[in-house]
């Protein structure tokens, strides 16, 4: 099981709140810290705060940006950069709010192939990479992400609550993200990463452990203050490790 | 006269590759050493899809180094705009500008090479027309920022010079114009201002190819690989092949832009230094950003130089 700590809103938030979040995060044993841009609120920044925060906390850093509202190379690059400057400890959540559409899918196929290395040639109906447009030629047929992300393949999760978007995340390696519900399970693990979901702050470990079942499961429970972290850890980070281990040593 | 470094673009070079994990560690561990040295800011260039991995996204970069930080402005030189949607940066600015307590700056130009505009789908040849739409919007955005995102124009050009002039913005002058092409596109600016009725700032910011060393000679053999690497990569990239030319013909012409740019290196001991950055500053250039990583230098020589150019600091400061 996995553990993060979050996702801390950005809007109006500071810097010495979020390394004194990510401080606690760390004490209190999460695997990572979670921050969260709102673009419609025009707070972005997501994924250079995440380095940031990188600098700040030795464990993972999460992103959770909102997907489809610009170009994929452009988070493809935001991405790499991120991951490289935290050494490899990014992680990240899109959150698709839009409906399910053509662009979206090839937004996130064009990112998907941007982050695997790939020498890119899309050809979609709203997306063309390289666009090979008439009046920038010559131009290469091919492009590829430069510099690619430290790690071989960076967690993403994605969060729709488009059946088709989720069916095509997990076609691409994405991992699948949702909102914690009472009796529901964990998404699915897609191969590599577990599926996610975004807790409250009241979450108990039991419920966790009964929604993960036979899976693993990554729990991201939301914490605003370095009390609700320090809280949160400890009642959870010892029995989702150890489960059926006493709460005397669970719990210390 | 405030004195930044930069421009540090995180490129691992043929003649020195690196993987990039530790070139973007030797950049925030140059941040620190700058910070340490009293200078003022560190500045971050971009490009796009180029095989040494050429940094593609500043403003990530600034949040880790913001992140390691505590004094040091960090700036982008520049950003390319046109090929970027300005309420995404817009949005960037805004949180990063917060998080990194005002320390952020935006320096914003052009690009200018074709495959860069077409990897995102944007047609070179509306960059002007894109810029004239997108730059007002930006500086309105990083005015109302709370705190405020200081925003500069890079140019090269009168015309772009002219385009900054209407909105009162500040410039960012190319490494590469010499005195005479400095003093004629500030005129330019200033009559634009005053055509538009706008009152100029009291500075501009200005970049060099800039060298503190104690031994000339020795330095100069180490640089000129990575010199002749960066203007061979830069010069490629604003001047390409024109389809009727031959492959010599070509070279020949790159070669000679390359030659003629490697003069502009202001190279020396610190007093040399600071007597040439005083000329610039009497143009009317408050900020130089000096460039002394021309590609990937031994740790150790870059580290000389920087220092070497806090000596020039501690002379020319206020």
């Amino acid at each position: 099981m996995r553990l993060g700590a979050g996702p801390i809103a950005l809007k109006d938030t500071t810097r010495m709140r979020l390394e004194s979040l990510g401080e606690q995060a760390v004490a209190s044993s999460f695997d990572a810290m979670w921050l969260s841009e709102s673009r419609a609120e025009g707070v972005g920044g997501g994924l250079a705060a995440a380095a940031m925060l990188g600098q700040a906390v030795p464990i993972r850093v999460g992103a959770a940006v909102d997907a489809g509202l610009y170009h994929p190379l452009h988070l493809a690059e935001d991405i790499a950069v991120a991951d490289i400057t935290s050494q490899g400890r990014l992680e990240v959540l899109l959150r698709v709010s839009a409906e399910a559409s053509t662009y979206l899918e090839e937004f996130l196929r064009v990112l998907a192939a941007a982050l695997s290395g790939a020498h890119i040639q899309f050809d979609g109906e709203h997306l063309r990479v390289p666009a090979r447009l008439a009046a920038n030629q010559p131009v290469p047929e091919r492009l590829a992400l430069n510099p690619r992300p430290a790690q071989p393949a960076v967690p993403i999760w994605v969060e729709a609550n488009e059946a088709s978007i989720v069916k095509l995340a997990r076609e691409l390696g994405f991992g699948i993200a949702a909102k914690f519900q009472r009796g529901a399970a964990v998404p699915g693990a897609t191969g590599r990463w577990p599926g996610m979901l975004l807790c409250g702050g009241d979450v108990g470990p039991n419920e966790l452990l009964a929604a993960a079942g036979d899976s693993a499961g990554y729990f991201v429970v939301a914490a605003d203050t370095p009390e609700e972290v320090a809280s949160a850890g400890k009642r959870l980070a010892g029995p989702l490790r150890m489960p059926g281990f006493p709460a005397w040593i669970n719990q210390q | 006269m405030r004195l930044g470094l930069g421009i540090f673009g995180m490129q691992s070079v043929p003649q020195r590759p690196d993987h990039h994990v530790k070139l973007y560690r030797d950049v925030l561990e140059d941040a620190e050493l700058a910070e340490a040295l009293g200078f003022d800011s560190i500045w971050l260039s971009e490009h796009h899809f180029w095989f040494d991995g050429y940094c593609p996204a500043d403003i990530a970069v600034a949040g880790a180094i913001l992140g390691r930080t505590r004094r040091l402005g960090v700036g982008t030189a520049v950003m390319l705009l046109p090929m970027h949607p300005v309420e995404k940066v817009a949005g960037d600015a805004a949180t990063i500008g917060r998080l990194g307590e005002g320390r952020l700056s935006l320096g914003v130009a052009l690009g200018y090479r074709d495959a860069e505009f077409d990897g995102f789908g944007v047609q070179r040849k509306d960059r002007g027309k894109l810029m004239d739409v997108m730059l007002p919007r930006l500086a309105e955005s990083c005015r109302s920022a709370e705190p405020p995102v200081p925003l500069y124009v890079g140019v090269a050009t009168a015309i772009a010079a002219q385009r900054a002039a209407r909105l009162g913005l500040p410039l960012f002058a190319d490494s590469t114009m010499n005195p005479d092409e400095l003093r004629e596109m500030l005129d330019a600016y200033n009559a634009a201002a005053a055509a538009a009725g706008v009152t100029p700032p009291r500075a501009h910011a200005l970049q060099r190819d800039v060298f503190v060393t104690d031994d000339r000679e020795r330095d100069w053999a180490m640089l000129l690989p990575e010199l002749r690497y960066m203007r061979r990569q830069y010069g490629g990239w604003s001047f390409p092949q024109e389809p009727d030319e031959t492959v010599p013909a070509y070279l020949q012409r790159l070669e000679s832009d390359i030659e003629a740019k490697l003069k502009n290196l202001i190279m020396g001991d610190a007093a040399r230094v600071a007597a040439r950055l005083r000329d610039f500053e009497a143009l009317g250039f408050d900020l130089i950003v000096c460039r002394s990583q021309f590609g990937n230098l031994p740790r150790k020589s870059l580290h000389r130089a920087i220092e070497g150019l806090s000596r020039v600091r501690d002379e020319v400061a206020p």
